[in-house]
């Protein structure tokens, strides 16, 4: 029944001989299917069809009760996010946050990471250390930096007030419109550090050590080789990092969910805990669904922009 | 490239696969658990409710209310759920969607017309009927939406003004305040007598919390039949009660911690004798006895505003059976002992303020419950409708901008009413 | 400017320069400091853990606490309920880890070496998922999950764990691409199909990636919390970090016992990261940095 892939003179019109090929094809890689099937099916249930779910359920004022009716408000949804100032707040604040907490990881991350590229005694002991808040439960370090930041007791308040004398005294930090955002950031930076560590080890560690050599004998200086080698090496690793903190830090939830709920006043809001506190407060399940639509778009675009500069190559 | 998987071993592997899966399937539901289970002869129910594990009135449903219930009713089995007040309507909002969930719940009185908005609740109007006269009408109406009751009244509660007599009687007082003027007098001189001492804490700026104020000052959240905003919540009343408590805040009579981001607990602190007054619930000298039971204090109504009377808010729970149940029958049996003198009296004696009438004055209900009724007589609620929980946050965002010195309390409590406004005609 | 670097190099043969003692002195005063600093929440947790008053130090500078004692983590295991939490996130963890694993393996294995119709739609449709945090699609994923009967019980947790297969998938592929085809010829003419040749020869080689999938895997699983808290209503049920939010959120900033139960909580994530931590830089540079 198997037709040679050669014997292409007995095939019929172009038509029927692709059709052919096509299911010959599919035959062909049948148990390769068969074989992802199990992970394609629990993926696609899980992700594509709540994504299409939450699509349709966009342009509804949906009713959360199954039994009840959910009338059609096409765009209504969508126009309403536009035009509510909360929403605006939050976008705002994901991006600031999103912003500030990639670049201080980053930058932080990757002073630690060369520090540490050399062969230091410690090495081992010093890259867990750094890396233990990166295997510590967002729940654990939100609920750590709650006590840290109390401000009737807390570490924090304490060390900066009392001993140092920076601020006044019983200074409110997450409770705070102008600090409690600053002070989430510092949590996520904090948290990040570590992973960021581990990347640019991974990055640096795979750039060849000839051409450090060379460069120093052509004299060039710790700065030179730094800005002239290490950085656009390291350039792959560093978009790397950027896109998948991006995508994290666009995601932040559980920090503001377990501390502030999105306030005070929205100055901890983002999208995901308007859309989630629209969802499961107010019971606007439809405009939550348009919220995380547009915030997943935004996202999306995102990553496209930053993978496609990821594609550059670099000559050396 | 790759030869074709014979038949007979791709038929083998993935029956292997199968039963191996199936099996750990099994095994895995059996460790997980299911809520409801109907045998022939025996069907549980769950009942969700917001009480910590060690609340005197837990120990109280544990030990005496349930086991009561099931010696009248051997054949249903109660499970009672304790879901954290935070998260309780998050997540009946979430059975609904999922249709799985409890059977009964015991619901704070200003979600229930939200809840039954959507659906969520088996409605009453039978059970009603038949035992109108025997609910104080108070409590009853927070079942009431669009003509129609939905679940029962469970209990009822209100704030008064808890005092501390050492604290009072080191600034001179021998009698607790009766008007606003008083109490800020006396609370600016007990923050006077230490650095670490308050004359009034409270613990956010909900409507819970500032609402007493407004009324007892004269003004009002909306008019009377819950349609209209503007001209009552901005009123000069309501501001006028909302400047009053900005300026106890400024003058450091008030404590700082109810803007936020503190560990620093009311309760605690009264109890400790470092804060003069506190406005609480009648939950409240359970808890005191328990931890602080040394502290001398006593309860009195409200202060008074200028030209206004001694008015509180009306808090409570009512209890209802969701109509995703599926033992709506055994849930309504539950749901009508739960409102019986056989449930009510022993939650009662736990500082559970019972809704029947018929236990006006009983002996049986703790002496302190007295000053509870009297405040209770001239307690209001909170708007009832629907949109209650977004207006809630309007209002919580109009006292912050205010304490924070964003706004004026005039202008935040303009905007207020400018957002609330249309929410109250869903 | 030569001569320089010839004697610099020179001395250097011979044993360390005074220069390059302070520089390293330095350089490790920098990183003690950095980890001190780092490391002073974790501090903060344990001495409130050991403390015995459950919410305040008796001063925030006496991070040792004077007294010390077990009764936070006594009470956390039992009151709290946090024994019966730690084995649910134990069991979830594991079950949803090794699920995640094979999954993602075979997936990768099959998207990195067999050249199908659909390849490259399935794998990069796969991808374009990972952009969106799985919290956007959580009120219809409630549903579904509701429907089919996932919710409340430790099953589904693990199904629904496992679902997030993406980013093991990602970076496994790079590492099966790399495996020279020799390797595989060899089962070809023994006849093995897909299955035979990914369990006996694919995976096997796989160890150095599979750890750090394992380690990623089981961190997100160990740690999620946004959807087993909207799925979980039964307290027994509970994976530790919800049972230690929901905690929070009923007692306040009980920190003695909040923190004796996140201890707890990191224990096991430390030691997977500690067991496999080897494996886990190389596995990282083999699949996952390049893209």
């Amino acid at each position: 029944m198997e037709i040679s892939s050669l014997d292409r003179s007995h095939a019929g019109t172009r038509i029927e001989r692709r059709y052919g090929q096509k299911v010959r094809a599919f035959r062909r890689y049948l148990p390769v299917y068969l074989f992802i099937l199990p992970g394609m099916a629990l993926f696609g249930l899980w992700t594509l069809y709540p994504l299409l779910d939450a699509f349709v359920m966009s342009f509804f004022n949906w009713n959360p009760n199954p039994v009840a009716q959910s009338p059609f408000v096409g765009l209504q949804n969508y126009l309403e996010a536009f035009s509510d100032p909360v929403f605006w707040q939050a976008f705002r604040n994901v991006v600031f946050y999103t912003a500030v907490t990639v670049a201080g990881q980053i930058i932080l991350g990757l002073a630690v990471a060369l520090l540490l590229n050399r062969k230091l005694f410690a090495l081992g002991f010093f890259r867990v250390l750094y890396y233990l808040p990166v295997v510590t439960s967002w729940v654990v370090v939100s609920l750590v930096f709650a006590f840290l930041f109390s401000s009737s007791d807390g570490p924090v308040d304490w060390f900066l007030g009392d001993v140092l004398h920076l601020i006044p005294d019983t200074q409110s930090w997450l409770g705070s419109t102008t600090l409690a955002l600053p002070t989430l950031m510092i949590l996520g930076i904090w948290k990040g550090i570590g992973w960021n560590m581990v990347i640019f080890l991974a990055g640096l560690q795979s750039i060849p050590n000839e051409l450090y050599e060379a460069a120093r004998v052509d004299g060039a200086n710790r700065w030179t080789l730094f800005h002239a080698i290490t950085l656009p090496l390291l350039r792959p690793t560093i978009t790397f990092a950027v896109v998948i903190l991006t995508m994290g830090g666009f995601g932040s939830f559980i920090p503001m969910f377990v501390l502030t709920q999105g306030g005070p006043l929205h100055s901890t809001e983002t999208l995901l805990t308007y859309a989630f506190s629209n969802a499961f407060s107010s019971f606007d399940f439809g405009y939550a669904a348009a919220i995380t639509y547009i915030f997943a778009f935004v996202v999306f675009l995102l990553a496209l922009i930053q993978i496609r500069l990821m594609r550059r190559k670099i000559e050396y | 490239m790759q030869t074709p998987i014979s038949r007979r071993r791709f038929l083998e592997r993935s029956a292997q696969l199968a039963l191996a899966g199936s099996a750990a399937g099994s095994f895995l539901a059996a460790c997980g658990n299911t809520t409801t289970s109907s045998s022939s002869t025996k069907t549980t129910i769950t009942f969700w409710n917001a009480y910590n594990v060690t609340d005197p009135e837990n120990q109280t449903l544990l030990t005496k209310v349930i086991p009561a219930f099931q010696q009248k009713y051997p054949n249903i089995v109660v499970k009672s759920q304790n879901i954290p007040y935070n998260s309780l309507l998050q997540k009946l909002i979430a059975t609904v969607a999922g249709g799985a969930g409890p059977d009964v719940v015991r619901s704070d009185i200003i979600w229930m017309p939200q809840l039954a908005k959507i659906g969520a609740l088996v409605p009453t109007d039978d059970i009603v009927a038949q035992r109108k006269s025997e609910f104080y009408p108070g409590p009853l109406a927070t079942c009431a939406y669009k003509g129609k009751y939905y679940g029962l009244p469970l209990d009822t509660n209100t704030r008064v003004m808890f005092y501390g007599k050492k604290l009072l009687s080191e600034v001179g007082a021998s009698q607790p305040p009766t008007t606003t003027e008083e109490f800020q007098a006396l609370s600016a001189k007990i923050s006077a007598l230490n650095k670490n001492f308050y004359g009034y804490a409270e613990g956010g700026l909900d409507a819970w919390n500032i609402l007493p104020w407004i009324w007892s000052f004269g003004g009002a959240v909306t008019n009377d039949d819950y349609t209209a905003a503007t001209g009552y919540i901005n009123s000069p009343q309501s501001v006028a009660a909302l400047e009053y408590l900005v300026n106890l805040y400024k003058t450091r009579a008030l404590a700082p911690n109810l803007l936020g981001g503190s560990s620093y607990s009311p309760d605690d602190e009264f109890g400790k004798g470092h804060v003069g007054f506190i406005l609480e619930g009648p939950w409240e000298p359970p808890t005191l006895q328990q931890t602080y039971s040394s502290l001398q204090y006593a309860m009195a109504l409200v202060p008074a505003g200028p030209g206004g009377s001694s008015i509180s808010v009306v808090g409570g729970e009512d209890i209802a059976v969701m109509s995703s149940s599926k033992n709506i029958d055994a849930a309504t049996t539950f749901m009508q002992f739960m409102t019986s003198e056989a449930a009510q009296v022993p939650l009662g004696e736990v500082g559970q303020m019972p809704v029947l009438t018929s236990l006006t004055n009983d002996s049986r209900m703790p002496a302190y419950f007295s000053a509870f009724a009297q405040q209770l007589q001239t307690a209001k609620p909170r708007p009832v409708t629907p949109n209650y929980t977004k207006i809630d946050t309007i209002l919580t965002n109009a006292f912050n901008l205010a304490f924070r010195g964003q706004a004026s309390a005039q202008a935040a409590l303009n905007s207020a009413a400018q957002q609330i406004d249309p929410l109250l005609s869903a | 400017m030569y001569a320089t670097l010839e004697t610099a190099k020179a001395r250097s043969k011979q044993g360390l320069s005074p220069w390059m003692i302070v520089g390293r002195v330095l350089l490790y005063l920098v990183l003690m400091a950095g980890a001190l600093i780092m490391l002073s929440p974790f501090a903060y947790m344990l001495s409130m853990s050991f403390n015995p008053n459950g919410y305040t130090l008796p001063s925030p500078g006496d991070v040792i606490p004077a007294h010390p004692t077990l009764n936070n983590y006594i009470s956390a295991w039992t009151d709290a309920n946090f024994g019966q939490a730690f084995f649910n996130s134990v069991i979830v963890a594991c079950s949803a880890t090794a699920l995640t694993v094979l999954l993602s393996a075979s997936l990768a294995f099959a998207f990195a070496r067999y050249d199908f119709p659909g390849r490259n739609i399935l794998f990069y449709g796969m991808l374009a998922t990972m952009t969106v945090p799985g919290i956007v699609l959580i009120i219809p994923q409630f549903v579904l999950a509701s429907r089919l009967g996932l919710v409340n019980n430790r099953l589904g947790l693990i199904l629904v764990y496992a679902a997030g297969m993406a980013f093991g998938v990602y970076m496994l592929r790079g590492f099966f691409e790399e495996i020279p085809q020799e390797l595989f010829d060899a089962a070809a003419i023994d006849g093995s199909g897909i299955f035979r040749t990914f369990w006996s020869i694919a995976l096997p080689l796989a160890r150095p990636a599979l750890a750090a999938v394992i380690i990623f895997s089981f961190a997100a699983n160990w740690e999620e919390f946004t959807w087993a808290i909207v799925s979980t209503n039964d307290s027994s049920l509970y994976t530790l970090p919800v049972a230690i939010q929901q905690y929070y959120s009923a007692h306040g900033p009980a920190w003695g016992v909040i923190f004796a139960g996140s201890v707890l909580a990191m224990l096991p994530e430390v030691l997977v990261f500690l067991i496999f931590q080897r494996h886990f830089i190389s596995g990282i540079r083999a699949g996952g940095v390049r893209g």
